[in-house]
């Protein structure tokens, strides 16, 4: 048997030293370059005995790869070179494909680094002259020899009277005496000197005013100043800088908020200081600031249940005959269910649809509640599209007609407006909604498509007077006049009125509206973020928060404020009189108050007016809330839930009492489980341990 | 001489003769004795359920088929993101998924077979589908099927698995569906259903090689239906650009649909689906020119040859039916009907002895899949997977 194994472990190393011990060296190996240059790599194999070979083919290619080619390093596949498009280390992985490797992987990564060509000039911008006691603003970039514009270099900064305007740390400049000082800017072997002239401040006093001096979390206040020189005499065209700094009325909770643009808010109650200042000219005022008091008990008073299933989207109407109905969808086999809201707290299941489909992710009723449209993902002939129905009697739903034109793969999202359907073909590219004429919903017919760039997303939809609102994942939103007439769009031509892009890269949904308390016109955009990963089967985490940007000027959005629960993303959401009612996942139903200017993080603000988890016990995973959407209907909010189905909440005029929140147990519960009478007895207890 | 004797016995080569010997009898005698011995098999595979996101590790024991783990796959819980291709690599250690959604581009994602748990993903096209890695390049090729896109040339990803790097995209036709590879993993051969053409890549210059047009002469001349005459009408009404406009003119619409190609094992030859005109189309690869063409049920989809050469087995979708063709006279040998509706993919076993075949269902239905005896064309088990079974793989026979 010894030999045996010996005849066996012989062979077996004889093979293991027929595919080991061979390496690709390659001329890549430390190789620099500069961007622009190109480089005909030249590799072999070397083997264990130092002999070295030819591969038969070989084939190199970018690590980071095929979206970064054109944009980091590349070859080309026609001369067989390397080329260097952007600065950094790249990995090239050089792969032999030969038959001498015995069917084993022979690969090596090398490491080329890319570097800029010289600097050539400095773009620089400062002001020509400032006033003393000022901090001199400026910034620059950089221009390689092969025109390339670099922001990453850092520039030493000297000054030619450091008594006129002195370089403090971070290279900041500081105006201190009047004169002149030549300010010098020096990167990679490359000056550049400027000439800035100092004046004496101007400024002989400030006075700093705001728009009320008491008020609320939340409440955003506008800061005024006026500048006088010393006669007296106004001083106008010059800016102050503003600063703030405070202290909570709570002992353990620090004072924050945000001065932005001269206006001021505040997230917690205390009193603030709000400065402003002009050179070494500084006026201050105060500002008491009080909690928001915005809180009040939500109640639920009725659920609709579908527990053997998730739920999708809904939608809540007054039907034809003056009661009122919810249609919801639900995934895994094409169900589409009606209800009878009338009666909130007895919410009764009155009909269902099944379609050939896995998935009606969204449902949405016409105006006149005649016609209800729901989506179909996963039919079995994967031509998907829509299903329209009467929904003129919601207890005897009837399919009238289905459109599936460039709609096969499937549509996630629609909305109905004015006889036409809105559907979202997501996953295409170009992504893109149809538009759908259903005058005729017997007939439905296509009359128009607007088609976002190639490799852009799309993934949801909403109109308000003729114009749609799409929301795009990473490329943000689009607003596109679909009949307004604000640029000619119809439903037939779709125009594109503006973008909005922003950091997260996660707009699933937006609404938008028109603040009743200010006039401001806002959208909300929401961010679906799942950050661990997804379990369909048990409770998952989300992330992400609704961003409120102020589109007043169509052409100049500006995001201006947040709403963020830490460890809650948001999905859909309904804006009604000034207050949000958002469905933020596992965080329930959140309700919002977005009355006034809005400026900030409305959370710690204390705009949150109600929260509730709308998970059930029973759910398709029990006791785990994911809430799906919230619409305010007829003085309630009716909600769905991906685990539980759909149900509605009231909002009560009465505050939350947490005056008893904090009491440890009652007397007779301190009886039951410890047997003590009260807690002395109890502490008597805890302090005498039994004996063994 | 006794002394001699005495030496060799216990010499190292006298014991080397020995053992050799009595090795030698014990293996005769396993011969003798194997056709008696009833050893313990079972064939393991994998299947994704596109409506369901999941993917099942199921077990054939040579009388039953059983779901020994059901695996989540996909990031978004509220988006079904379309597992659809599946397969497992040569050395049988990872298996590898496209997920077809995403924002828009799909995904490939690497799996442990010891785990099943994920260990690396890469971005690839538009709704990846059927892929296959190359014995010779080690690289993975997958079809980016562009099913929700307009029509147009769509490509073929080709990915490291070592470093799960998407390293390049070669164009090809219009809604490229099935894909194999050459067994000495020299050409990867893919269908593009909408442009009716099939496709040969350079597996080492990573470049389309050749090109055929499966469409029948007799078909094309065929006036195009109300529903193409619709579509074109439609594309009249949509706001594209000239270059979309004029690539889209370019394409045509297959009558034929091919979705699948599968080259023969130890001839030059490939076997296509036309799902379209509902036959098989025989390709002579030497000479690159349609060789014959054989008629079978509605829409054929996939197929797959016995890893003996033997066999064709196609999934004929739209009556929920699997056939068997004998290669050697192109007869078809059986024709079953599957569990459920909407026959989808094939996977056979590495010893040509099952076929195992998954069907979608419809709405609810879960997905269902068969197995077929290649030597009695019986169905001998099914089991019910996720719904929407689709891509398919075999991954082990083990003893």
């Amino acid at each position: 048997m010894k030999y045996l194994i010996t005849l066996l472990l012989f062979i077996f190393s004889f093979q293991f030293n027929l595919s080991q011990n061979q390496t690709i060296e390659s001329n890549l190996e430390g190789l620099v370059l500069e961007i622009g240059d190109s480089f005909t790599p030249e590799s072999f194999v070397r083997t264990s005995d130092g002999t070295q070979r030819d591969c038969q083919a070989i084939i190199y290619y970018n690590k980071k790869g095929v979206f970064n080619v054109g944009g980091s390093i590349v070859q080309d596949p026609s001369t067989g070179k390397i080329i260097a498009n952007e600065p950094g280390e790249h990995e090239v992985v050089a792969v032999c494909v030969d038959s001498r490797n015995n069917g084993n992987r022979l690969s090596q990564t090398f490491l080329v680094t890319v570097k800029f060509t010289k600097t050539k000039s400095i773009l620089l911008d400062i002001e020509n002259e400032t006033f003393t006691g000022n901090y001199i603003p400026y910034s620059y970039s950089t221009i390689t020899e092969n025109g390339l514009k670099r922001n990453d270099l850092i520039v030493n900064v000297t000054s030619s009277s450091p008594e006129i305007i002195n370089v403090e740390s971070n290279n900041l400049l500081k105006a201190s005496n009047k004169g002149e000082a030549n300010i010098t800017f020096e990167v990679d072997g490359v000056k550049m000197t400027k000439k800035v002239k100092v004046k004496n401040n101007p400024v002989s006093s400030l006075n700093i005013r705001i728009s009320e001096t008491s008020i609320r979390t939340g409440d955003v206040v506008n800061i005024e100043t006026k500048m006088y020189d010393k006669k007296g005499k106004k001083i106008e065209g010059l800016a102050p800088v503003f600063s703030f700094h405070g202290e909570s009325f709570d002992g353990s909770n620090s004072a924050s908020g945000l001065i932005k643009n001269n206006k001021f808010v505040a997230d917690v109650a205390g009193l603030y200081t709000v400065n402003a200042s002009f050179g070494n000219i500084t006026s201050s005022t105060k500002i008491k600031v009080t909690d928001r008091d915005v809180k009040k008990n939500i109640v639920q008073l009725g659920i609709g249940s579908v527990f053997d299933k998730p739920s999708s989207d809904a939608w809540f109407f007054e039907g034809v005959d003056g009661k009122d109905y919810g249609v919801s969808g639900t995934f895994f086999d094409g169900l589409a269910y009606f209800w009878d809201i009338s009666d909130p707290k007895n919410i009764k299941k009155i009909d269902s649809i099944k379609v050939d489909a896995r998935i009606v992710n969204d449902v949405k009723v016409s105006k006149d509640s005649k016609i209800c449209v729901i989506t179909r993902e996963g039919a079995s002939n994967r031509k998907n599209g829509l299903i329209i129905l009467d929904v003129s009697n919601p207890s005897d739903v009837k399919i009238l007609s289905e459109y599936t034109d460039g709609l096969t793969g499937g549509v996630h999202n629609i909305f109905i407006d004015n006889n036409h359907v809105y559907a979202l073909n997501a996953f295409g590219n170009p992504s893109k909604f149809e538009v759908i004429n259903i005058e005729d919903p017997k007939n439905p017919k296509g009359v128009g498509v607007f088609e976002l760039e190639l490799g852009s997303a799309i993934h949801d939809i909403w109109i308000e007077d003729g114009i749609a609102y799409t929301s795009n994942w990473k490329d943000g939103l689009y607003i596109v006049d679909i009949g307004n007439g604000i640029a000619g769009g119809s439903p037939s031509n779709p125009v594109a009125i503006a973008n909005y892009k922003y950091k997260t890269g996660a707009n699933h949904a937006a609404f938008p509206f028109k603040s009743k308390s200010t006039g401001k016109f806002y959208v909300v955009l929401g961010d679906e973020i799942f950050p661990d990963g997804v379990d369909f089967f048990s409770s998952n985490e989300t992330t992400g928060f609704l961003h409120f940007v102020d589109f007043s000027d169509l052409k100049n959005p500006k995001e201006v404020a947040r709403f963020e629960v830490p460890g809650y993303g948001s999905h859909n959401f309904w804006v009604e009189d000034d207050v949000v009612y958002a469905a933020m996942y596992n965080g329930g139903v959140r309700v919002i108050d977005v009355s006034g200017e809005l400026l900030g993080d409305l959370y710690k603000q204390g705009r949150e007016i109600a929260a509730f988890k709308t998970g059930s016990p029973n759910g398709f995973i029990p006791n785990s809330t994911m809430t799906w959407g919230a619409q305010y209907f007829k003085g309630n909010i009716f909600y769905s839930d991906l685990n539980a189905g759909i149900g509605a909440l009231k909002l009560l005029d009465s505050k939350p009492d947490n005056s008893k929140s904090m009491q440890f147990t009652t007397d007779k519960s301190l009886d039951l489980l410890f047997g003590a009478k009260n807690l002395i007895e109890l502490f008597e207890y805890l302090e005498s341990p039994p004996i063994e | 001489m006794k002394i001699k004797f005495e030496k060799l016995i216990k010499s190292e080569y006298f014991r080397f003769i020995l053992a050799f010997g009595i090795i030698k009898k014990v293996i005769i005698i396993l011969l003798i004795l194997s056709p008696h011995l009833t050893f313990s098999q079972s064939y393991y595979l994998y299947v994704a359920s596109e409506s369901e996101d999941t993917v099942s590790l199921l077990k054939f024991d040579k009388n039953q088929i059983e779901e020994i783990e059901r695996i989540s796959v996909g990031t978004f819980p509220t988006e079904i993101e379309g597992p659809h291709g599946i397969t497992v690599d040569p050395n049988g250690k990872y298996w590898y998924l496209s997920l077809a959604h995403g924002n828009p581009f799909g995904k490939l994602i690497k799996y442990s077979t010891k785990t099943n748990k994920v260990v690396d993903e890469t971005t690839l096209g538009l709704f990846p589908a059927s892929m296959q890695i190359s014995t010779i390049t080690g690289f993975l090729y997958c079809v980016n099927f562009n099913l929700h896109g307009t029509m147009a040339p769509s490509n073929v990803s080709v990915v490291d698995p070592e470093t799960m790097t998407e390293i390049t995209k070669i164009t090809t036709g219009s809604m490229p569906h099935g894909s194999r590879i050459s067994p000495d993993g020299l050409y990867q051969y893919s269908v593009a259903m909408m442009s009716g053409e099939l496709f040969e890549i350079d597996a080492l210059g990573l470049k389309v090689n050749r090109v055929l047009d499966l469409e029948n002469k007799m078909m094309k001349n065929k006036k195009m239906s109300h529903k193409m005459m619709d579509m074109d009408k439609k594309m009249d009404n949509m706001k594209m650009n000239k270059d979309k406009m004029k690539s889209m003119q370019n394409m045509k619409h297959s009558m034929v649909k091919p979705t699948w190609v599968i080259p023969h094992p130890n001839l030059k030859l490939a076997y296509i689906a036309g799902n379209g005109s509902n036959e098989i189309i025989e390709v002579d690869l030497e000479n690159w020119e349609v060789s014959d063409r054989f008629k079978t049920g509605k829409g054929p989809y996939n197929l797959e040859i016995s890893p003996n050469g033997e066999l064709l087995i196609g999934t004929i979708k739209s009556e929920g039916k699997t056939a068997i063709w004998g290669l050697k006279d192109k007869k078809l040998l059986s024709l079953l009907k599957n569990t459920t509706s909407i026959s989808h993919g094939i996977a056979i076993s590495s010893d040509s002895k099952y076929a195992f075949i998954s069907s979608e269902g419809i709405g609810g239905e879960p997905g269902i899949v068969d197995v077929i005896s290649l030597e009695t064309f019986k169905l001998i088990s099914s089991v019910e997977v996720g719904k929407q079974a689709g891509g398919i793989a075999f991954w082990k026979k083990e003893i």
